[in-house]
């Protein structure tokens, strides 16, 4: 028994999907922002596991890759958190069930 | 054989921390167990050969992003409806849904081969240092992303600034401002 790819791959496939339940069916607003958070973790991991199985000069790409990603995780997460804060203060509320202005 | 080890103990703690996100009441406890799966995600990019990659995610993610998320979490903390419940009747279809997305992708995952190659290289500083500031006009051009990922982070900064602040011109109410340093 050798660490395989595809351990990787299945990890990150898990932890992509709890972070997708997380940022579709929890309600409050802090909740849906780090399960993206946590989706784009996953995808890190992917990324870096392909990389692992690919020759010297094709592996490249994919350990620069996460990189670029978690900059924009970093912008992603920084207004998003300008937008929670611009609209707790309008709603106070957290709920995203709060939210909506439209009937139905 | 002590790869797999320290890879199945890594990944326990991780996916035990991700369950933790998702079932935990106070986005704080949320917040603490999604720091955890990044130090240990980290700790499995150290393991299969990107150490690079790791140092920088326990730095920006779990030192700066979620430094972020828990200070604003805290800010806000006085919200009078954090008893509201935690799930309501659509979450079991998107359970249902997301499960059945996990199960496709995994059962072509599974089909695929894939091996690690032996030729593979480290994800060290210096291969990422050398390809991403390789500005010759033969390189792969990661300098240009790495110029316009600091457009992109500057003009993120300014859109919340400009989103957070209080606005200038402002007669409304002192209340909805206490969060304001």
């Amino acid at each position: 028994m050798e660490l395989q790819p595809i351990y990787i791959q299945i990890l990150a496939l898990v932890i992509f999907t709890i972070g997708l339940i997380v940022a579709l069916s929890r309600r409050n607003i802090f909740f849906v922002l780090m399960g993206i958070e946590l989706a784009l973790n996953a995808v890190n991991l992917s990324f870096v596991g392909f990389a692992k199985t690919l020759p010297a000069d094709m592996s490249v790409a994919g350990q620069i890759f996460p990189l670029f990603l978690i900059a924009v995780a970093a912008a992603e997460a920084c207004v998003g958190l300008a937008l929670v804060i611009l609209i707790f203060r309008n709603r106070e509320s957290v709920d995203s069930d709060n939210y909506s202005n439209m009937k139905g | 054989m002590l790869a797999l080890i320290y890879f199945v103990v890594l990944a326990a703690i991780a996916v035990v921390a991700a369950l933790g996100v998702l079932f935990s009441k106070h986005p704080l406890y949320g917040g603490l167990s999604l720091v955890l799966t990044m130090l240990s995600l980290a700790g499995i990019y150290g393991l299969i050969g990107s150490p690079f990659i790791g140092v920088v995610q326990i730095m920006v993610y779990a030192g700066a992003i979620m430094m972020l998320l828990v200070f604003v979490i805290s800010v806000l903390n006085a919200a009078k409806d954090s008893k509201t419940p935690m799930f309501d009747g659509v979450s079991i279809f998107v359970v249902i849904a997301a499960l059945a997305l996990a199960g496709l992708v995994g059962f072509a995952l599974v089909l695929s081969p894939m091996g690690f190659d032996v030729t593979t290289l480290r994800g060290s500083v210096e291969m990422t240092s050398k390809n991403l500031f390789d500005t010759s006009k033969t390189g792969p051009g990661y300098f240009v992303l790495f110029e316009v990922l600091g457009l992109l982070l500057l003009s993120s900064m300014g859109a919340a600034v400009l989103m957070a602040k209080k606005r200038l011109s402002s007669e409304v109410s002192e209340e909805d401002h206490k969060e304001d340093k």
